[in-house]
């Protein structure tokens, strides 16, 4: 019985209880939707950044920077402001690839710097991006932020397509977007279990374990680094895209692409395991379902109590994730699901 | 591959049930408000929900069949201590899934208003807030031409408002240095946000216009822990230094900062700001200050002032609440009133016919601020503005004026 | 940047602005030396070291609260930097005992990620203690500069009321404020007193020998784990003194301060090539001045993108830092 590890299982019945979701009555239980659809774009978001943190090993603490770079790229693509006004799927494919080659692009120069220094390069990246995202405002519409994003789902030729289906405007509605995200986190899950067992994917492990004994053994460690950087930044621009359409505007800079979502979405990550993406997802769809839904949730029950900054659980929120980084890398520190390794 | 099939014979079992229909046969009407309710909005908008609770007491509960349901949501994190687009973005769509939401009242910032407007006129919500007041939400914007038309997707009006907005606030301000300070030399700050570029514009403006001598303009960068520097440098200005101040921004966007930091090095300014420093948070960043040296202008009178109804709402507030009430009390209450009132005359639980009939209200005298209409835009034909100065460690009223051309 | 700003230029403003700068710089020099310390000896980022100096604004802001009136006052300033300090040092202390101590083994990433944790930990106490929005002091602890630029304006309009009537309207310069006095004086002597312990005692002689080669110092009879606990105490010594000053300096407090600050001493700390102490003060210097200037010169929103392109193009064009000697990689 090979197949079924435990890990799989548990990946099978995740997908399963994603599938079933929009079945359940949200609404009298009082989770808005459109919070669990976030919460399979942030899944997205942190499985790619399992690719740079848990296969590779580097630290990459800006990861929020680069899903901002996804977001404005959407943006600038699908507003009326600028002439290129894109359907979704186009823009989905360039968001991605070119969230990959900007990121590619500022991280090659630092990639030989040492874990601790890497982490912080990739912080103050971070920063500078925020900054200008903010401050070109005629281009990224800065703190105004890119409004009223709401593209076509096919390209024009595939218009009359979009009619027949019915899904003209409808698309981006509640269930068919959740499901064409739940499908891409499926599509990229599927996809990230072929890369980790290819021969690039291997690759990133070896450098991961041993950089020294992997450049020995004939592999190029600044290659391969610079590949997992492209192909976890382009994830994680995918899942800015989603984001920027989800929302349909661009959001804050400062507010929603800053060091602390990085280091949210780190938590989230280092919980599940770094390096297994089934453990990821329990991990990621746990923390930040708490985060995202249940405190909304809980915030009701607790609303008896009196009105006091510490009776209310979002002011809570930095300590949580706070206390999942220490004791995690305390006492488990390949995660809840650990990683099968050899 | 075995455990591909099995993935697929999942979505197989469960495609079938997707998308059930909704139902909404129940007799609720759901009025919902999203406002900052942790952060350092918070005093405010604690009174305007007593506001808005007292006005929905005063019908019972209930309209003909209808049962009134009250949500108050907040649209802040405490995390970041004011509003977040992601927390806006989920209350209006919380509102707009849910099909007993009629009504929307807020939010509390212009800059959360754009981002809930589109989603809620997909929906055909109608929004009232009781103190967003950013020009473009429903204006023709010399600044944005693309406003307000980006807000209405459908192309119907759904966004109204009880305060008045800053295409008269800015203005209001630059008579007041010129009629009542009776100063000359001024210089503009602004946030570099929507709501306070705006007014700081329109502050710019009038004050050109009204012969007075604008030394320069700047933006801060609100990561800034202080502005000395800057303030350094407004001082060295040509022809300066300034006499007044005028800051376009919110408390959060470091309002009293910038205040203590130009008492700090230029004592003889004056600094004046628009609604968004009219909470307490401004005054607790500032510290110690004499009075007359910061004014606030906010959109509205003064409950004090108030006459008629409204003296007698404040008098039904404190013994209810045991407290004063704010300014923004009286425009909770307002909001809540025009909802109500639309409600009771089209008895429908149809978000249109809702929608139409808040829009036309007009001569409304049910609330407590007097006589007042809708403009066809969603404007409150009310155009008071009261200017409050700190004083002991509180905004004190200092004068009202009609800003009505 | 543009036109104006040169027709503007001075050569007084230009001098107010680097003066202003050195002494940020001094400020962030203390804080770099926290960071310094503790790479030093176990080459650990310690990402918390800039909220322990939030927090340590924060039991400021507190203390404050009750602070006498103002001549009494003078006398509660070095009951000030004498408690900061120290609870700052504990708390430092506690952390390294619960949280990196037991990591002493792992992999070097694993602390640097416990230590994110700590300062998350560490913002959300900052922010159940003062709430979100900033906070100011409202106790006057020094005399005061306002009455004085202005009682010396008065005067001065009295006796040249004619000439030059523009430029008496302008307040004073006050080149340094007692705040700024009260932070030289407490920078230059605790940098002294760091220098000479380290250079001149045994203790120091144990921790410059940590630093070189735990492995070796612990056989040579060092408890290593006591030079590392007391790194720990003194870069929360400096965390303190430096919460101290700059609460009394800037007056405004609030719970998010620690990341930036800490950022930009860590940065110092880099500048200066990390584990070097006259290096954590020439990059504290240089920061302070590109915080300064650039504020008025490039303009305020660019200030953190100029200090972190500086970290990241030092960090990959001389990673040793300006004084810093090369370390070539363990394997």
């Amino acid at each position: 019985m090979k197949y079924f590890s435990a890990s799989s299982v548990v990946a099978v019945l995740v997908f399963g209880l994603l599938f079933l979701v929009p079945n359940l009555p949200l609404g009298q239980l009082g989770i808005p939707s459109n919070l669990v659809t976030e919460l399979l774009i942030l899944t997205i978001l942190a499985l790619g950044l399992n690719v740079i943190i848990g296969y590779t090993g580097l630290l990459h603490l800006g990861i929020a920077g680069v899903y901002g770079i996804g977001t404005v790229c959407t943006g600038i693509l699908v507003t009326e402001a600028f002439p290129f006004q894109q359907s979704f799927v186009i823009t989905l494919i360039i968001s991605t690839v070119v969230t990959a080659l900007i990121s590619m692009a500022i991280t090659a120069p630092v990639l030989r710097l040492r874990g601790d220094y890497f982490a912080l390069v990739t912080l103050g990246f971070c920063e500078i991006v925020v900054t200008v995202l903010k401050e070109f405002e005629h281009i990224t519409g800065g703190k105004k932020t890119l409004q009223n994003l709401r593209p076509p789902l096919f390209p024009e030729f595939l218009s009359s397509l979009e009619q027949s289906l019915d899904l003209v405007g409808k698309w981006r509605i509640f269930p068919i977007f959740y499901y064409i995200c739940l499908g891409l986190l499926l599509l990229i899950f599927l996809g990230l279990r072929n890369l980790e067992k290819s021969r690039i994917g291997r690759g990133f492990v070896a450098i991961r374990e041993d950089e020294l004994a992997a450049s020995a053994m004939g592999l190029n460690p600044a290659k391969l680094k610079l590949m997992a950087i492209g192909i976890g930044s382009g994830i994680v621009g995918l899942a800015g895209c989603l984001f920027a359409v989800h929302s349909t505007n661009t959001t804050e800079p400062q507010v929603s692409f800053t060091f602390n979502v990085s280091v949210i979405i780190l938590a989230s990550v280092i919980l599940g395991g770094m390096g297994s993406r089934t453990g990821m997802l329990v991990g990621v769809l746990l923390l930040l379902g708490y985060d995202k839904i249940g405190t909304r949730l809980l915030s009701d029950v607790l609303s008896q109590l009196p009105d006091k900054p510490y009776f209310k659980l979002s002011s809570w929120r930095y300590m949580i994730f706070g206390l999942v980084l220490i004791l995690m890398m305390r006492f488990r520190p390949y995660g809840i699901i650990p990683e099968k390794r050899n | 591959m075995y455990r591909l099939l099995k993935l697929l014979a999942i979505v197989g079992i469960c495609l079938p049930s997707v998308g059930c229909p909704k139902n909404s046969g129940s007799n609720k009407i759901v009025i919902i408000s999203s406002l900052p309710r942790t952060g350092s909005a918070k005093g405010q908008t604690d009174t305007m929900v007593n506001g808005i609770k007292m006005a929905i007491e005063e019908y019972g509960g209930k309209i003909g069949d209808f049962e009134i349901v009250y949500l108050d949501k907040d649209d802040a994190e405490a995390s970041s201590g004011q509003w977040t687009a992601s927390a806006e973005t989920a209350n209006a769509k919380e509102a707009a899934e849910n099909p007993d939401v009629m009504v929307y009242i807020g939010p509390y910032n212009s800059g959360a208003a754009a981002v809930s407007m589109p989603i809620l006129n997909e929906a055909g919500i109608v929004m009232i807030s009781p103190a967003a007041t950013a020009t473009g939400l429903t204006k023709k914007n010399p600044n944005n031409p693309d406003e307000p038309r980006i807000y209405r997707p459908t192309g119907k009006i759904n966004f109204c408002r009880v305060v008045p907005t800053d295409d008269v606030q800015g203005p209001i301000a630059a008579r007041f240095v010129k009629e009542e300070l009776k100063k000359t030399k001024v210089y503009v700050l602004n946030d570099n946000e929507r709501y306070g570029e705006g007014v700081a514009n329109e502050f710019e403006a009038e004050a050109r216009k009204l012969g007075l001598q604008v030394l320069g303009s700047d933006k801060i960068n609100v990561s800034q822990q202080e502005f000395g520097a800057l303030m350094e440098k407004i001082n060295n200005v040509k022809d300066g230094p300034p006499e007044v101040i005028y800051f376009g921004g919110t408390t959060q966007s470091k309002g009293g900062q910038i205040a203590k930091d130009m008492l700090k090095k230029i004592p003889n300014c004056i600094m004046i700001g628009p609604d968004g420093c009219y909470e307490n948070a401004f005054i607790e960043s500032v510290g110690k200050v004499e009075a007359g040296k910061l004014f606030v202008t906010f959109g509205g009178k003064d409950p004090s002032a108030l006459e008629g109804a409204g003296k007698e709402f404040v008098q039904r507030y404190k013994q209810k609440y045991n407290t004063e009430p704010e300014a923004y009390a009286v425009y909770g209450y307002e909001a809540a009133k025009v909802a109500l009132e639309a409600i009771k005359k089209v008895n429908k639980k149809d978000r249109d016919a809702i929608r139409q009939a808040v829009l036309g209200t007009k001569d409304f005298s049910a609330g407590a601020i007097g006589k007042w209409s809708f403009t066809e835009e969603g404007d409150t034909t009310q155009q008071i503005f009261t200017v409050s100065q700190v004083k002991d460690g509180k905004f004190v009223p200092y004068k009202e004026i009609n800003g009505a051309k | 940047m543009d036109l104006c700003l040169f027709a503007e230029f001075s050569f007084q403003s230009l001098s107010q602005y680097v003066l202003n700068g050195l002494l940020m710089g001094a400020l962030f020099a203390l804080i770099a030396l926290g960071y310094t310390l503790v790479y030093g000896i176990i080459e650990l980022v310690n990402f918390a070291h800039g909220d322990v100096f939030m927090l340590g604004c924060v039991l400021t802001y507190f203390l404050c609260m009750f602070a006498p009136e103002y001549p009494t006052s003078l006398i509660f300033i070095p009951l000030l930097l004498l408690i900061v300090p120290i609870c700052c040092s504990l708390l430092n202390i506690t952390i390294n005992y619960l949280v990196y101590r037991p990591l002493r083994k792992a992999p070097r990433l694993v602390p640097l990620v416990s230590a994110l944790g700590v300062s998350f930990v560490l913002i959300n106490v900052g922010q159940m203690a003062i709430g979100t929005s900033p906070k100011s002091i409202q106790a006057q602890l020094l005399p005061s500069e306002t009455n004085q630029s202005s009682a010396n304006r008065e005067t001065e309009n009295a006796t040249r009321s004619n000439e030059a009537s523009e430029e008496l309207t302008r307040p004073r310069r006050s080149w340094l404020t007692w705040a700024d006095i009260l932070l030289i004086g407490t920078v230059i002597p605790a940098m002294t007193g760091l220098a000479l312990l380290v250079k001149f005692t045994k203790i120091g002689k144990a921790m410059r020998a940590t630093a070189q080669n735990p492995i070796a110092a612990r056989l040579m009879g060092i408890n290593v784990e006591f030079v590392i606990a007391l790194t720990f105490a003194l870069g929360g010594i400096f965390a303190g003194l430096a919460a101290v000053v700059f609460t009394l300096k800037i007056t405004t407090i609030d719970y998010l301060m620690g990341y930036k600050n800490g950022l930009y001493a860590f940065t110092a700390a880099v500048v200066g090539g990390v584990g070097s102490i006259p290096g954590a003060v020439l990059g504290g210097i240089l920061i302070g001045l590109i915080y300064s200037l650039g504020a008025v010169y490039i303009g305020g929103a660019w200030v953190d993108a100029c200090i972190f392109g500086t970290l990241i193009i030092l960090l990959v064009f001389r990673p040793s830092g300006i004084l810093g000697t090369r370390v070539r990689e363990k394997v």
